[in-house]
């Protein structure tokens, strides 16, 4: 698999320019050689692909995590040039702004003594699964807010706290977001949906820290050895994804209109500053900010029940974190010795600045920002923190998750959900789910073990690890 | 059933075949609701749809994504497909059931229907298409 790639370090490769014909610039990813063997030449194709694109800046990169996807390979970074880069939905996918979010307690694990009733409580509290209904009132009017504003709309209308906008990427806010690209379509699939988990990978998550591996930097993030915390990973919903069908058939056309030649037409594209271009990062702006307040909202009820459980206070729960895993984002990195804006499309791929960037809360600054890696319901997640080498090598870029190695149907013929189910609960994982083959085609085997991933991005130095996290508690979607 | 499923690690990818290319995009359809839903049955419930795209392939993304639209703001789990086709314009009944989360679920959530790798091609006298959802 690993034929005709240049071998740059120890984790890193090089796709050599050429790999497929018009290539502007080489293909560069990161994989220890004991997960050599799950690439995928698909994937490589695709990475190759993503560099044929007009106004990439250096490499098209990719993270351990790398598998075969749609237009980018899942794993997939890009930045492209303000004054003559696209914009590619292929860059996002179609759940926008999918990704994570760490809450902390104050709890420590023996105080968990009821883990089924929490799950349960969850359960009831957060809405789950294929057709799960928004238990918001929402207006049209606050439907438009929403998209607007992001989380700072959701905390004004009483579902957080002051602080939490700030522990968000963006803080919680993609100030480009156009509600007026966000067609009817979208939101009419939008509006029922806020505040739901949705299905498919998305989870809930009661964990505890059970291994620090940087003091100084779990103390800035406030965490600890013990530490009971709550991990909430979904997306943008129904709204996401018709805001991505509606605009990659507006693309198609401009593809061809503007003369850009593509080999693979989910790269459907336009110049960034063309009004097909423009039309889909606001509406895509717009769909992330919808997914931080689905996350915010979650949040809010998930408060509810360990206050209600417990008697804390919601400020007690402060918010770690929270970060964006398919969004595209306008940028300055330092490139070639100057400082340029571009636009970076992450892609199954997480931020992660390293210390000193203002974007980086300022209570973190010191050092980095947290990088939120989940694992998968019997493998554990992480945090990790951003690095001066990642703003060097990677657009400040890490890897997402694991990623998956086996196909839902495979998993779900390989091991019934109720022998997963039991087999988690033998390990004391307790997992609630709409579906036992929810369960099933989410088995831990379905995944790379993270620890592999987590290996890479730190030997490459692209994240450095903080805290690794033990699954108590899983709702599925 | 007329589909297969062709491995894929991340997502879902079918193969469906029929013996004319408009009987191909009910296959189709019927394919991605049996990778979402469970048990979907024909109980009379139908909706009518419409679309017009540049080339076949356009057409298939387009037909589903409709589908897929409805089936969520409609909140219906088809299962029989009518359909007409005039050069690049697509005319077609879904006929379904209400969604009911106590029959329904256990299948996945598509998120999209994706260009990349979507082929439409002749195989003898077949017709036969393989698609990749998002899930």
């Amino acid at each position: 698999m690993l034929e005709g790639m240049k071998r740059i370090d120890e984790v890193e490769w090089e796709v050599p320019v050429g790999y497929v014909p018009k290539m502007r610039v080489p293909g560069r990813f990161f994989l220890s050689d004991d997960l050599t063997e799950t690439l995928e030449a698909g994937a490589i194709q695709q990475l190759a692909n993503v560099a044929t694109l007009p106004g990439i800046v250096r490499y098209s990169l990719a993270m351990p995590d790398i598998h075969s996807g749609y237009g980018f390979p899942i794993g997939g970074v890009a930045a492209f040039r303000e004054e003559d880069g696209i914009i590619s939905p292929g860059g996002v996918g179609y759940d926008i702004n999918c990704g994570v979010r760490l809450l902390a307690t104050p709890l420590r694990a023996e105080d968990l003594t009821e883990m089924r009733a929490l799950v349960e409580d969850l359960f009831r509290a957060v809405p789950t699964g294929v057709g799960a209904e928004s238990r918001m009132r929402l207006s049209a009017q606050g439907l438009e807010e929403m998209l607007v504003e992001g989380v700072p709309w959701a905390v004004k209308e009483g579902y957080g706290v002051e602080a939490d906008a700030l522990h968000c990427e963006e803080h919680g806010q993609m100030q480009d977001a156009d509600a007026v690209p966000v067609s009817k379509r979208a939101r009419k699939r939008g509006m029922p949906q806020a505040g739901t988990l949705g299905a498919g990978n998305h989870f809930l998550e009661v964990q505890v820290i059970d291994r620090v591996f940087d003091q100084e930097a779990a103390a800035a993030y406030g965490l600890e050895e013990g530490q009971v915390c709550c991990m909430i990973h979904c997306g943008s919903r129904g709204l996401g994804h018709q805001v991505c069908t509606d605009h990659l058939r507006t693309l198609e056309s401009a593809t061809r209109r503007y003369g850009v030649e593509i080999p693979d037409r989910q790269l459907a594209c336009a110049p960034v500053h063309s009004p097909e271009g423009e039309a889909y990062f606001g509406a895509m702006a717009a769909a992330a900010n919808y997914a931080w307040v689905n996350r915010q909202v979650i949040t809010h009820e998930v408060r509810k029940v360990f206050s209600k459980r417990y008697g804390i206070d919601y400020e007690e729960m402060p918010l770690v974190y929270d970060v964006a895993h398919n969004v595209a984002k306008r940028e300055e990195h330092d490139i070639d010795g100057g400082r340029e804006t571009v636009y970076v499309h992450r892609k199954g791929a997480t931020r992660a600045f390293g210390p000193g960037r203002v974007e980086v809360p300022q209570d973190y600054r010191g050092v980095g920002q947290p990088v939120l890696i989940p694992g998968s319901m019997g493998s554990a997640s992480y945090v990790l923190h951003g690095t001066t080498t990642a703003m060097e090598r990677t657009f400040g870029s890490t890897c997402h998750g694991a990623g998956r190695v086996m196909s839902r149907t495979k998993a779900k013929k390989s091991m019934p959900g109720k022998e997963v189910r039991e087999a988690l609960l033998g390990r004391g994982i307790y997992v609630r789910a709409t579906s036992d083959a929810t369960i099933a085609e989410e088995a831990p085997a379905a995944y790379k073990e993270s620890d592999k991933v987590i290996d890479t991005v730190t030997r490459a130095g692209l994240s450095l690890p903080v805290v690794r996290l033990r699954p108590l508690g899983v709702i599925k979607g | 059933m007329p589909f297969v499923e062709v491995p894929h690690p991340a997502d879902v990818k079918v193969r469906v075949w029929a013996d004319d290319s408009t009987a191909l995009f009910a296959e189709a359809a019927k394919a991605m609701f049996a990778v979402m839903y469970v048990n979907a049955e024909d109980r009379g419930v139908v909706r009518t749809l419409s679309v017009s795209s540049d080339d076949p392939t356009s057409l298939m993304v387009d037909f589903l994504s409709e589908l897929l639209f409805l089936s969520e703001v409609d909140r219906v789990v088809f299962s029989e497909f009518e359909v007409r086709i005039d050069g690049t314009e697509l005319e077609a009944r879904a006929i379904g059931e209400p969604f009911d989360p106590a029959r329904h679920l256990g299948g996945m959530e598509i998120k999209g229907v994706s260009y990349s790798g979507l082929t439409i091609f002749k195989d003898g006298e077949q017709f036969c298409s393989e698609i990749l959802f998002d899930v």
